[in-house]
């Protein structure tokens, strides 16, 4: 055995088993949804990559070679690729302006500060460089460790938490007028 | 652990000393027992930014999309049809060809049974005949 959390629950994925294929994307699709959501800021295009990213792991569970890689690690991987794809194909149509935001104005029900402070955490995450946001989704919001988070970067950890303060500063920049309020 | 390392931490991996890298950790901890002030006010600022993130939350997945990860998920392994009827078919066969054996097997070890006799019979004669020569 080697720890993986997710290897006995593949095993019979592989053979078709129902309620392990149910139990597996209960416990993968929020993940894979989210991070496609913070990576992209569309969440249509989101459901698009996390369904891409279903149909590998389906094909990949009789595959799965138990102790070669964790598998989080490897769906975390796959989907980023999907990610990547994606915003290269926005490059490429020269449309690299990131999702229409609404525009931030004063919020002064209550009620809408919330939603308000999601719409701006959003919209200045999406302004990142891809790297930076990349680190930030990974490591904040998937709470992957910096080891694992670096090897699925393909970058050191030194090089990941540089990406991290100069993520984070931006986005501290961002919002800079939010920490008055 | 010094206070720039500290700060560092903060500033890249935010205001939970639990999010840190492990192996920095026992080191924070030291820090935060001897300059619980100066930690704890490092902590906080990067607590808020933490928080601002938090505020976003993804959209859970809708019906459709469920729907459509599970119809392409792995179907059970189901025998195939003539799996079913070859195993008795099989087992059929299996048992006339052991039931031939049997027989074949019983007739030659009648046959053998029956030639050592008249061999047997023979060597009785002729050591009769040679015993008569004597006499």
């Amino acid at each position: 055995m080697t720890g993986d959390p997710d290897e006995a629950l593949l095993a019979r994925v592989a053979k078709g088993d129902p309620a392990a294929v149910r139990a597996l994307m209960a416990r993968k699709l929020p993940r894979i949804l989210s991070l496609a959501q913070r990576m992209l800021g569309d969440p249509a295009e989101a459901e698009d990559v996390a369904q891409e990213t279903f149909v590998r792991i389906w094909k990949q569970a009789p595959k799965w070679k138990p102790g070669e890689a964790k598998f989080d690690t490897w769906l975390h991987r796959v989907a980023l690729n999907l990610c990547y794809d994606r915003l290269r194909r926005r490059r490429e149509i020269a449309t690299d302006a990131p999702p229409e935001q609404v525009d931030e104005g004063p919020a002064p029900d209550r009620r809408l500060l919330a939603a308000d402070t999601s719409v701006r955490v959003s919209g200045a995450l999406q302004r990142l460089p891809e790297r930076q946001r990349e680190a930030v989704v990974l490591c904040h919001y998937q709470e992957l460790g910096n080891i694992e988070a670096a090897a699925i970067m393909g970058v050191s950890v030194e090089a990941l938490e540089s990406l991290l303060s100069r993520a984070r500063r931006a986005l501290r920049g961002a919002l800079a007028d939010m920490v008055e309020r | 652990m010094n206070r720039e390392r500290f700060e560092e931490l903060a500033q890249a991996y935010g205001g939970q000393v639990a999010r840190w890298p492990e192996s920095e950790r026992d080191a924070a901890a030291l820090l935060m027992a001897a300059e619980p002030e100066y930690a704890r006010r490092t902590l906080a600022e990067a607590e808020q930014l933490d928080a601002f993130l938090d505020a976003w939350r993804p959209k859970p997945a809708s019906a459709a999309l469920m729907d459509t990860v599970l119809a392409a998920a792995p179907k059970p392994r189901r025998e195939p049809r003539w799996r079913g009827w070859l195993m008795p078919a099989g087992l059929g066969a299996g048992l006339a060809a052991a039931c031939a054996a049997g027989v074949l097997f019983g007739v030659q070890l009648e046959q053998r049974a029956t030639g050592a006799n008249s061999a047997g019979a023979a060597v009785a004669e002729l050591d009769l005949s040679g015993l008569s020569e004597d006499v």
